[in-house]
């Protein structure tokens, strides 16, 4: 393998900072599954330094020779302290005990804690997916997007939906990547439920402000979702049937210690439910829904300093709507997403890590309606191919320096549309696919500059260009199509970019607590266009080109973090203010159509926004009562020139206030309580103001854009878990003599109510009317439609 | 028909799902002022015929007086098509005979009861110099209430019906209905591209009570196409049966019976007016729909809503008969 030159000229940089130094490194590992841990925490306490680990459970620490202690700590696993004499470069791979496997107590570490105050990181939250698991869920369905939306600064784009939305950006502007692969669209069934299957992921990671330079291409937010290895000492099963759909994840492994593999999936079954009551003899025999997931996952450990991995995940919604009668039209809806990631660590020496990942991801929408007048049938998608190279390079206990590059083969189809109707083919020119070329390199240090200073300094360069084959229609004044433009393959229809500075610092003000700032800017070449107010599959992504510029977003942040109670309580107070340009929506009275006859962005227009706000933040990791309280103080606005006559109008996830309270309470081993409540501003919507008649027929007349706001959303939601006896009786026939024994087979039942004291929170307003004009007969109503009214929910989980 | 189908089967699935609910609320519209809407219309041979009303509040009133007081009259309003400018007479419905409503409500598609119930002033007239031609271009000009509202339009070649017939829904007979079914059409579209049509329906035949089944022509909903996908070729479409707002709710209806007569219009008209026609009806239409941006009317009237639209119509009749 060769490095290119800057590599090399960081490498003897930092070697030659490194004379008469040796590195401590290794994995840190789950010692019952041999999971990696991420972001597992090593502190020495003699220098008061220390590191976490990194996405594969990695770390490095080049140190003066000398005897340290090193802790280890992780969330829900019992402390570790290692002696270790430094002579030379060592390795030291660490394996921590799961709480769950401890017969003590939980131990109540202060890992998480330091974190909070130590590490330069900003508006950045880790979920523990097993407390997760514990919280109340809509139909019993675990769901890790909804769980983030408790956090400050996330919003959810109305009730039961897992779209987010972070500090007032929409939801295309959330780098979601599962094992760094992109999904372009994270939810199922409207929004309802989200694809990641919990019992899949390891570790979920958000980080809304102060993004590193090693992320990149959206400008909110980064949500990095870890899927697990899998077991790699003995096989085990676990899974669980639900009020709608059922799991089950077999992990365990190909070569123990070596290799292994995870296999989950899930599937709904709303269909199997309901088929008894539609007969196929009724009207609409055949009709149904379902989805289903497959998260698949291998590795193999080829040596000390080589692992691959290869991890995928196939999701589908399909939606059929039959009709027996065979002048009727049928419908049928598929869509979702793949994505495959292939990645290859390499260690070159204890100080430099290597990963090297190539993605494959592809999203799909499709609608067929067909009838024998009539046939109808529309596609859009992406495909994503790409590489990406990380070097992780631990030059001292000062500096951890990270670089690489990445490139993604984009092709995007905006909709592609086939109809029919009588025997008329409709004349739609087939768009062309767009394809798009996207490059980064970025490089980054973070590095103590006093004791009290820590700095995360870093530039990401950009690039971005979309190619032909490409005919651009030529359209004069009123719309219509004057001439064609034709970019012939490969010919650069539109190009852009870009530096992005990432910045981020803390100050130490004593062991307790500290402030931090940052500053990143970024930008990202795709957009998100949608007609609706709710989050549909039917959103187009679109990507950049000549006439659409690429988004720009900067965000400005600031904190204040402290600790109380021996690092029991972790606390945090963070402003911001993130302005973003070049959003696009869709023109106001745009419909959805086909793109060949036109531009794929001629309904566009484009405008900037802004949103600033306020995060308090409360968290309690560790005991018998474990939590968080957010609150979200925030005003988010749009500028079009084109909507709303051009005056300043609230976003759609403009909510002033927004409050969550999140607990869990472990009564024993047996007994787990959970509790969630929410309290938001209503949602801003658009209603007419005026009325007026055109050939009898009641015209609405709207004003503001968002001009009206619905009444405040809240809920509470409950759980109970009741696990199975941990050890079980064990009576020996012949000396009569009682023993327990740790059972492997577990289980529990988790009752969940949603929305306790049934809240009827408005999902929509509209505004109705019926009856004639002519005769006086007209009455015209306000409407408010909400959609889940208390639900309870039963789900049975096992695990062996 | 494509772009309500997926909104409605989501809808459909939503509520089936999950049982949502709905209940009456009361929400507070702040008051503005009102603006003047127009529905104006020249056709070749025909006078201009403007309908000159305001905008009120969503929740004002609905009685009949409270409509009929939305009708402004002594507005000045002055059509010129380049040659002649003529100053069109206020008309109103409480002078004119029973004879002279039925015409009125054929030329304006007003209801003739509410015609007979309630004064309607609109204003038209009878000057042949004024009437429309084909390839005029007619410039209107309102004064009212102290505002000025301008517009232009012009009149486009018609495009005539190749052929037109009745088709039943139940082709197979599966179903037991041998008497219900839609109009199809087959018409050439001209080789230049940018031709913009809405088609309406009338039926002929009376009802039981010896009335006319339809008293104006009446557009389906999404009556309005362009040629965007089908430029300069010949082109078989459907034709479902409109229904005026003002029809009796319990005739309402898409389809046609066997025996109907049925006058078919296939209007073409510019971009601005087919513009507004088809707002227009999205607007009506997606009145509490969830799943599209809320959206004005696009209107080709300066300083106020509405339309000033040239139309052209190719007429023609039929008797359904499968």
């Amino acid at each position: 393998m060769r490095f290119p030159a800057l590599v090399l000229a960081f490498l003897s940089f930092a070697l030659a900072l490194a004379q008469d130094r040796h590195t401590l490194s290794g994995y840190v590992k789950d010692a019952a599954s041999g999971e990696a841990l991420i972001g597992a925490g090593i502190y020495l306490p003699a220098i008061k330094k220390g590191t976490a680990t990194n996405a594969y459970g990695y770390y490095s620490l080049t140190l003066e020779p000398g005897t340290y202690t090193v802790n280890t700590s992780y969330l829900g696993y019992g402390d570790r302290s290692i002696t270790v004499e430094l002579k030379a470069d060592q390795v030291l791979n660490i394996e921590l005990q799961p709480d769950a496997i401890i017969a003590q107590e939980v131990t109540i570490t202060g890992k998480d804690a330091r974190k909070n105050t130590e590490s330069t990181d900003m508006g950045r939250a880790e979920l523990d997916v097993q407390q997760v698991k514990l919280l109340p869920a809509l139909l019993g369905e675990v769901d890790l997007l909804k769980t983030l939306q408790y956090l400050p600064g996330v919003k959810s784009n109305g009730e039961g939906n897992a779209g987010f939305y972070v500090r007032g950006g929409g939801p295309d502007q959330n780098l979601i990547l599962l094992d760094e692969a992109t999904v372009y669209n994270a939810s199922h069934l409207f929004g309802f439920f989200s694809v990641f299957n919990a019992d899949a992921v390891k570790n979920i990671e958000l980080i809304k402000g102060g993004i590193p330079a090693m992320y990149g291409g959206r400008i909110s937010s980064v949500l990095d979702i870890s899927m697990k290895e899998g077991n790699d000492k003995s096989f085990h099963a676990q899974g669980g049937i639900g009020l709608i759909s059922s799991r089950l994840t077999v992990e365990g492994p190909i070569v123990k210690e070596r290799a292994s593999f995870l296999l989950s999936g899930r599937r709904t079954y709303i269909d199997v439910i309901t088929k008894p009551f539609i007969p196929d003899s009724s009207a609409f025999g055949g009709s149904g829904y379902y989805f289903y997931d497959v998260n698949a996952k291998v590795n193999y450990r080829l040596s000390d300093k080589d692992r691959l991995y290869l991890s995928g995940y196939f999701g589908r919604d399909v939606f059929t709507f039959a009709n027996s009668d065979p002048d009727a039209p049928t419908f049928r809806i598929p869509w979702g997403n793949a994505t495959v990631s292939a990645r290859w660590n390499h260690v070159f020496g204890p100080k430099l890590f290597l990963n090297t990942t190539a993605t494959f991801s592809d999203y799909r929408f499709e609608f067929k309606a067909d009838q024998e007048f009539f046939a109808f049938s529309l596609f859009s998608g992406i495909k994503d191919v790409g590489l990406k190279m990380d070097l992780s390079h631990y030059a001292s206990v000062r500096h951890t320096l990270k670089y690489g590059g990445q490139y993604i083969h984009h092709t995007y189809t905006p909709s592609t549309v086939e109809a029919r109707t009588g025997t008329t083919d409709f004349d739609i020119l087939a768009p062309s696919l767009l394809i798009a070329h996207e490059g980064a390199v970025y490089v980054q240090d973070e590095f103590d500059l006093t004791d009290e200073v820590r700095i995360n300094a870093g530039l990401r360069f950009t690039g971005f260009a979309h190619v032909g084959p490409f005919d651009e229609f030529v359209l004069d004044e009123q719309g219509e199509r004057t001439g064609t433009r034709t970019f012939s393959g490969g010919e650069t229809v539109g190009s852009y970019f870009a530096l992005e500075p990432r910045l981020s610092a803390r100050y130490r003000l004593n062991e307790r607590s500290s402030v931090k700032a940052s500053f990143n800017r970024g930008q990202q070449y795709v957009h998100l266009a949608s007609f609706s107010s709710i989050a549909l599959p039917t959103d187009v992504w679109i990507p950049a080109s000549r006439e659409v510029k690429p988004l720009i977003g900067t965000q400005y942040a600031a904190g204040y973090f402290r600790n109380f109670l021996d690092n029991m309580l972790e606390t945090s107070v963070e402003v911001y203010y993130k302005d973003m340009r070049n959003l696009v929506e869709y023109a106001e009275g745009a419909e959805p159509q086909a793109n060949g006859n036109t531009n794929y962005y001629t309904q566009l227009v484009f405008g900037n926004g802004y949103s600033y706000g306020a995060e308090l933040f409360v968290k309690k990791a560790t005991g018998k009562l474990n939590g968080w309280v957010g609150y979200t103080w925030s005003k988010t606005m749009r500028i079009f020139p084109d909507i709303n006559e051009g005056r300043e109008f609230p976003s759609r996830w403009d909510r002033r206030h927004d409050l969550s309270v999140v607990a869990v309470y472990e009564l024993n081993k047996r007994w787990n309580f959970a509790g969630t409540f929410v309290y938001s501003t209503g949602q801003a919507a658009t209603l007419p103001v005026n009325r007026y008649f055109v050939e009898g027929n009641l015209v609405s007349e709207y004003t503001e854009r968002n001009g009206f706001r619905m009444a405040p959303y809240h809920r509470l939601d409950l759980a109970v878990t009741l696990n199975n006896k941990e050890q079980r009786k064990v009576k020996d026939k012949t000396t009569g003599e009682v023993t327990y024994r740790t059972r492997r087979w577990r289980s529990s039942w988790t009752l969940a109510v949603y929305n306790v004291y049934n809240r009827a929170n408005p999902y929509f307003i509209y505004f109705d009317n019926e009856g004639n004009v002519g005769d006086g007969s007209l009455q015209v109503v306000a409407k408010q439609v909400s959609l889940f009214s208390i639900l309870p929910s039963i789900t049975w989980n096992f695990k062996f | 028909m494509t772009n309500r189908a997926l909104p409605l089967l989501l809808s459909t699935a939503l509520v089936l799902a999950l049982g949502a609910c709905e209940k009456e609320i009361t929400v507070d519209v702040p008051e503005t002022e009102p603006r003047l809407v127009v529905e104006g219309t020249i056709e070749p041979g025909e006078p201009p015929i403007i309908i000159l009303t305001r905008t009120q509040s969503f929740f004002a009133p609905t009685d009949l007086s409270s409509f009929a007081g939305l009708f402004v009259k002594n507005a000045v309003v002055i059509v010129s098509n380049g040659l002649v400018t003529d100053t069109l007479d206020m008309v109103c419905s409480s002078i004119l005979t029973e004879e002279q409503i039925l015409l009125a409500a054929e030329a304006t598609g007003l209801d003739p009861q509410l015609l007979a119930n309630v004064d309607i002033c609109l204003y038209s007239t009878t000057n042949p110099a004024i009437y429309g031609e084909e390839g005029g271009v007619y410039d209107l000009r309102i004064e009212a209430e102290g505002k000025t509202l301008t517009s232009t339009t012009r009149i486009v070649p018609a495009v005539p019906l190749d052929s037109l017939w009745f088709r039943l829904i139940d082709q197979d007979g599966s179903d037991g209905d041998d008497s219900t079914g839609f109009l199809w059409a087959r018409s050439i579209d001209p080789p230049a591209p940018n031709n913009f049509y809405r088609v309406m329906t009338r039926r002929l035949n009376t009802g039981d009570d010896g009335a006319a089944l339809d008293a104006t022509f009446a557009a389906p909903l999404g009556s309005t196409s362009n040629d965007q996908y089908f430029n300069g070729q010949a082109i078989e479409f459907i034709i479902s049966r409109g229904s005026s707002s003002f029809s009796d709710p319990e005739d309402r209806g898409s389809t046609f019976k066997r025996g109907d007569t049925v006058a078919v219009k296939l209007i073409s008209l510019d971009k601005a007016s087919y513009d507004f026609y088809r707002s227009y009806e999205n607007n009506v239409a997606t009145q509490g729909d969830l799943f599209t941006q809320p959206a004005n009317v696009r209107s080709n009237i300066e300083g106020g809503l509405g339309v000033w639209a040239g139309l052209h119509a190719y007429l023609d009749t039929l008797v359904c008969i499968p």
